[in-house]
């Protein structure tokens, strides 16, 4: 076959990325023999010395792919298939990154951008650890890197794929006809961001995220480092503000996820015990563990070989949560969609060497841990600790275990494959009926056990001051819980229980903080981390158990189904400017307005109090986001309203079909069973309209008055823009329904003249389920034959009169320097002056209208005028200046009767909205809560690295 | 014995009971006939059947959405969602419904569909907004 020459393709960035994807692998595989072997012989300095030298190229390797890929996505250079697959012309560059981290490729690239910049740190901080901990990182990012590699191997017709390169071209990753032509990039045009990811929270919750998933690798890594080495105390000291920082960040990562989806997402709520959710929380509960059995271990000798396996643990689920999440495992169990890749078998052998070499390390190493024979006291305070750190470990086993069930049952199908899987069938009871109990051990235990000391074998010469020390705490949290007790309903005891043990959890910190630490703002991290806790959980029970929708309506279709549970009916039906009452709000859809492709819904909300005032309202305004081409919805955004004490959270659940899709509104309109009426002026005609009953099969029959009000020859319409040279014309049509004669709706229906074109712009009633358009046929009576016409010239001077046949009187009365006349837009340099006309027929009824004269560039133009009504034509066509004489030619014709319009009487309803709002109570002190715990551990970093920096000068 | 190992045991046998416990909450995707049969709450996975009436007026009822299912036995059942309908329904491959038998109507409260992903691979969209297979 012929080989084509494409036009315009860049291929040199795509070569340039593809040298240093390899490159980086080779390095990265270089350095980590190199930094393991400095490790074995550390007598010999060059083995260091080459580590290093490996992971720079490997580190420079890999932001140069990063470079490239951006330099490729700015430029939008669809011969990519990254490119093509993630970005677009209309795509803002504000988020070109998040397109790049769109898809895996990119998002393994940011995990090992963020892996090379915490290795260049330790680089310069790990001092004597540096070979195995750099060993350990290069050997994860030889895996990580290999994800990207795209390379065959193997031989015959089925090499088996390393890899997914993100700078194939396009055409190398798909066949299709459109590559036959040469100049196939001029008629390609990239997909783009998904619309539901184009905003602020895809720019900062995956880098943020990915950097607590690449941080869990340095305590990972310095635990096999001290198990190589058998320096089994003196990693205890630098590992831990690592630890805190991982736990930090990765912390934040989890809630910015739930904070985007309470924000952005119409999940509604902040956490749903989704897998992907639950992977993510587990190594975040286990290195918990591993910092609090790290601190026993560094001031008792205690507890050394929980903290290696939880550390070792924390970054094999990590490795675990990844393999869940993309490999396509989790299947219908999550709502969160990853495609697979092809690349499941790599991932899981990237689990296997994660998991088994760590362990294999730590079995080996295990006699030689060193493990005190006495055992801790139950008056210490590393007892109690400890006892929390197995509490931790076991809320991770549960979640892992109900978690994996869709990997146990593909292990379990391997074997037995007519094994039917099983499924919980509703997860967020299941969750929370064990984890409950496992915040209020958490919750009592830390509240307690702050009060302890390490290695204490006996509290009898304190036991007075602490029971003071816990009576106070206790006393003060029963008091606090009472209070939110009349703040919140918990329905059933175990939530009360939980309740007091979370208040116990503050005020005992808060008390700790004050008595035992007198304020030392410097030891606050513990403090602030267990108070965020209980507060998260206060936070959690009131926002949870108290949440409420409020638009769900018991007793709109009660009775429609049997047996069905009322309140699951969540969402509301708001027809424009009609307020319907929900609880606690009187709410009223305003109307929407559309901007490029996001259209807007306004919905006011009206507190009633409990005596009835309105005193607070405001305005909520949920907005959906269309495709690019308007066929349908690409995204629902919710809104809500904040208060200090809940949140009002609204989003649009359904509309109209007609809105939703636009396929189905042309066929809709398409199908509408138009009729044509004719309309005269001041004559009211009926039309009938048949409703079919569509449970019982019964007709009732609808009667309409309509009537023909006017015709604009000047008409607006939202859907038409006015354009020079356009010819439009209105009717005013009044309607209304015999069964409410009060109600009269006016519409203007619009059809417009445009060149050789004609555009009908149909107005629709929608309390009637009615729509009105004009017909084609229309024009011929609004502007007749002209030649047909009996056209007389009359000359008049101001205030003069003139009779025809003694119907019509036409008196004129003057000029008008400032004329209006739908036909005249002046240009600079115009001479232009109306003629005013007072016409009355024969029944002494007035009508008056006002002929243009025009002169533009030197040629007259006579801008004619009609009075439809009784036929009345006009123009004037010359005026004597000096004698201020007009001379008007005028017609008349038989008055305009009979005119065709089509009224459809089954065009349903539009102009409604399907909400749902929910009230969160208490959700800000989730999130105050969760940043605290949060914050706690980013704060306990700080100390800890001014003491070894003290040491070490 | 030590206490940490007397505290350890404990937690194992909590572990086991509450992991027997929690078989409870499991369930096996049920057909329409064992839903009709148990009268609790399941879940069912079946396809959309394409070719049966869907119903969504929610200018009559926001909250009541119909269409037909066909189960794992291939058998098909009207189906009522107490819900809105959600988004792109029509495209989706497989259904996962929790809720249960009324009468000759499951009931559904809660809904899981299967997408395939939004863009597909196999599609170049070219620029007149064209689609070229």
């Amino acid at each position: 076959m012929e080989q084509i020459q494409y036009v315009g393709e860049h291929l040199t960035p795509g070569i340039i990325g593809q040298l240093a994807i390899t490159l980086g692998f080779v390095s990265a595989l270089f350095s980590a023999i190199s930094y393991f072997s400095s490790t074995f012989y550390s007598s010999d300095k060059r083995w260091l010395t080459m580590g290093k030298v490996g992971f720079g190229i490997h580190g420079f390797s890999i932001f140069t792919v990063i470079v490239v890929m951006f330099f490729i996505m700015i430029n939008r250079y669809y011969e990519y298939q990254y490119v093509w697959a993630h970005v677009s012309d209309e795509l803002p560059l504000k988020y070109i990154a998040s397109a790049f981290w769109e898809g895996q490729e990119g998002s393994f690239l940011l995990w090992m951008f963020w892996n090379i910049v915490l290795a260049i740190i330790l680089i310069f901080k790990s001092g004597k650890w540096e070979g195995p901990v750099l060993g350990t990182i290069a050997t994860v990012q030889v895996l990580l890197n290999s994800m990207i590699l795209g390379v065959y191997i193997g031989f015959g017709d089925d090499p088996y794929k390393l890899g997914s390169n993100p700078l194939l071209l396009l055409r190398e990753t798909m066949d299709a006809p459109i590559f036959n032509n040469a100049d196939y990039l001029t008629l390609i045009k990239g997909n783009g961001l998904n619309p539901l990811l184009q905003n602020y929270w895809m720019t900062i919750h995956p880098p943020t995220l990915f950097l607590g998933f690449s941080s869990t690798v340095v305590p990972f890594a310095f635990a096999v480092g001290a198990l190589i080495k058998k320096d089994f105390q003196g990693w205890l000291a630098p590992v831990l503000p690592w630890a805190l920082f991982s736990g930090g960040i990765l912390g934040i990562g989890i809630l910015m996820g739930g904070a985007w989806a309470y924000e952005a997402l119409t999940f509604g709520g902040y956490w749903a015990w989704d897998p992907v959710e639950n992977m993510s929380l587990v190594p975040w509960i286990i290195l918990v563990a591993g910092i609090h059995t790290n601190l026993i271990a560094k001031a008792t000798q205690q507890s050394l070989r929980s903290t290696f396996a939880f550390y070792l643990l924390t970054f094999i689920l990590i490795v675990y949560s990844t393999f869940l999440t993309r490999s396509g495992v989790l299947g219908d169990t999550s709502v969160h969609a990853f495609t697979e890749m092809g690349l499941e078998n790599q991932l899981l052998l990237f689990l296997l060497i994660v998991t088994l070499i760590p362990v294999g390390i730590m079995i080996w190493r295990w006699k030689q841990i060193p493990n005190p024979e006495k055992e801790e006291p139950t008056s210490s305070r590393e007892f109690w600790m400890f006892i929390g750190t197995l509490v931790l470990f076991f809320s991770s086993i549960l979640i892992t275990a109900s978690t994996s069930l869709p990997v146990y049952n593909k292990i379990r199908q391997l074997f037995d494959p007519t094994y039917i899987g099983e499924v919980i069938t509703d997860p967020i009871p299941h969750y929370n009926k064990y984890q409950i109990w496992i915040a209020v051990f958490i919750a009592f235990l830390s509240g307690l056990a702050q009060f302890l000391r390490y290695k204490e074998n006996s509290l009898a010469s304190r036991w007075r001051k602490l029971s003071i020390d816990w009576g106070i705490s206790l006393l003060i949290s029963i008091l606090l819980g009472g209070v939110i007790l009349l703040w919140i309903d918990t329905y059933v005891w175990q939530y009360t229980v939980l309740l007091f043990a979370s208040t116990f959890v503050v005020t005992s910190n808060f008390w700790y903080w004050i008595k035992i630490l007198r304020w030392n703002i410097k030891l606050v991290g513990s403090v602030c981390s267990h108070i965020g806790f209980g507060l998260m959980v206060i936070g959690v029970l009131a926002s949870g158990l108290n949440e409420n929708i409020i638009t769900s309506n018991s007793f709109l279709m009660e009775g429609v189904i049997e047996g069905d549970d009322a309140s699951l009916r969540n969402n509301v039906l708001l027809f424009e400017d009609t307020p319907v009452n929900i609880r606690d709000f009187q709410i009223t859809y305003k109307g929407d307005s559309l901007d490029l492709y996001t259209k807007t819904y306004f919905v006011d909300f009206v507190k009633i109090g409990e005596n009835g005032d309105t005193s607070e309202q405001f305005t909520l305004a949920p907005n959906i986001l269309y495709e690019k081409d308007f066929s349908k919805i690409a995204a629902y955004n919710p809104s809500t309203k904040r208060y200090l004490g809940y949140d009002i959270f609204s989003s649009i659940t359904a509309l109209p079909q007609v809105e939703m899709e636009a396929e189905f509104k042309k066929e809709k309109e398409a199908n509408l069973n138009y009729r044509t009426q004719y309309l005269s002026f001041d004559k009211e005609i009926t039309v009938y309209d048949t409703v079919t009953n569509e449970t019982n099969g019964s007709e009732t029959i609808n009667a309409f008055k309509v009537f023909l009000k006017g015709i604009d020859r000047m008409p607006t319409h939202p859907e038409y823009t006015p354009e020079e040279g356009d010819i439009a014309l209105g009717l005013e049509v009044g309607i209304y329904d015999t069964k409410a004669p009060d109600k009269i709706f006016y519409a203007t229906p619009v059809i417009v003249i445009r060149g050789q074109l004609l555009y009908g712009y149909p107005v629709q009633i929608n309390p009637l389920n009615t729509k009105i358009k004009l017909p084609e046929a229309i024009l011929d009576f609004i502007f007749p034959d002209e030649s047909q016409l009996p056209y007389r010239e009359i000359k008049l001077k101001k205030g003069e009169r003139y009779s025809i046949n003694s119907n019509y009187t036409i008196a004129f009365e003057g000029f008008n320097r400032s004329p209006e006349h739908p036909n005249l837009q002046p240009k600079e340099g115009d001479i232009y002056v109306g003629g005013q006309l007072k016409v009355t027929n024969s029944d002494g009824v007035n009508f008056w209208t006002e002929p243009v004269f025009l002169i533009r560039d030197n040629q007259p133009y006579f801008l004619k005028t009609q009075i439809e009504k009784i036929g009345f034509h006009s123009r004037f066509i010359e005026i004597d200046p000096t004698t201020e004489t007009a001379t008007f030619s005028i017609a008349v014709s038989s008055p305009i009767e009979h005119i065709p319009v089509e009224i459809a009487t089954d065009s349903l309803r539009y102009d409604y909205i399907v909400l749902e709002a929910k009230v969160f109570p208490g959700i800000n002190l989730f999130w105050l809560g969760a940043t605290l715990m949060m914050l706690g551990l980013l704060l306990a970093v700080i100390p800890k690295l001014k003491r070894k920096y003290a040491l070490g000068s | 014995m030590k206490k940490i190992h007397v505290i350890g045991i404990v937690m194992i046998v909590v572990a086991v009971v509450l992991l027997t416990n929690a078989a409870g909450d499991m369930s096996t995707y049920a057909s329409f006939q064992e839903a009709e049969k148990s009268h609790q709450r399941v879940k069912i996975a079946g396809e959309l059947a394409k070719d049966k009436a869907m119903e969504y007026k929610p200018e009559v009822d926001p909250n009541y959405f119909s269409f037909y299912i066909k189960d794992m036995n291939g058998e098909e059942r009207k189906v009522v969602l107490l819900a809105a309908k959600p988004q792109d329904f029509e495209l989706s491959e497989q259904i996962v419904l929790t809720g249960q038998m009324e009468g000759e109507i499951f009931v559904a409260t809660d809904m899981l569909m299967k997408c395939p992903s939004k863009y597909k691979d196999e599609e170049i969209y070219i620029k007149s907004g064209e689609k070229e297979i």
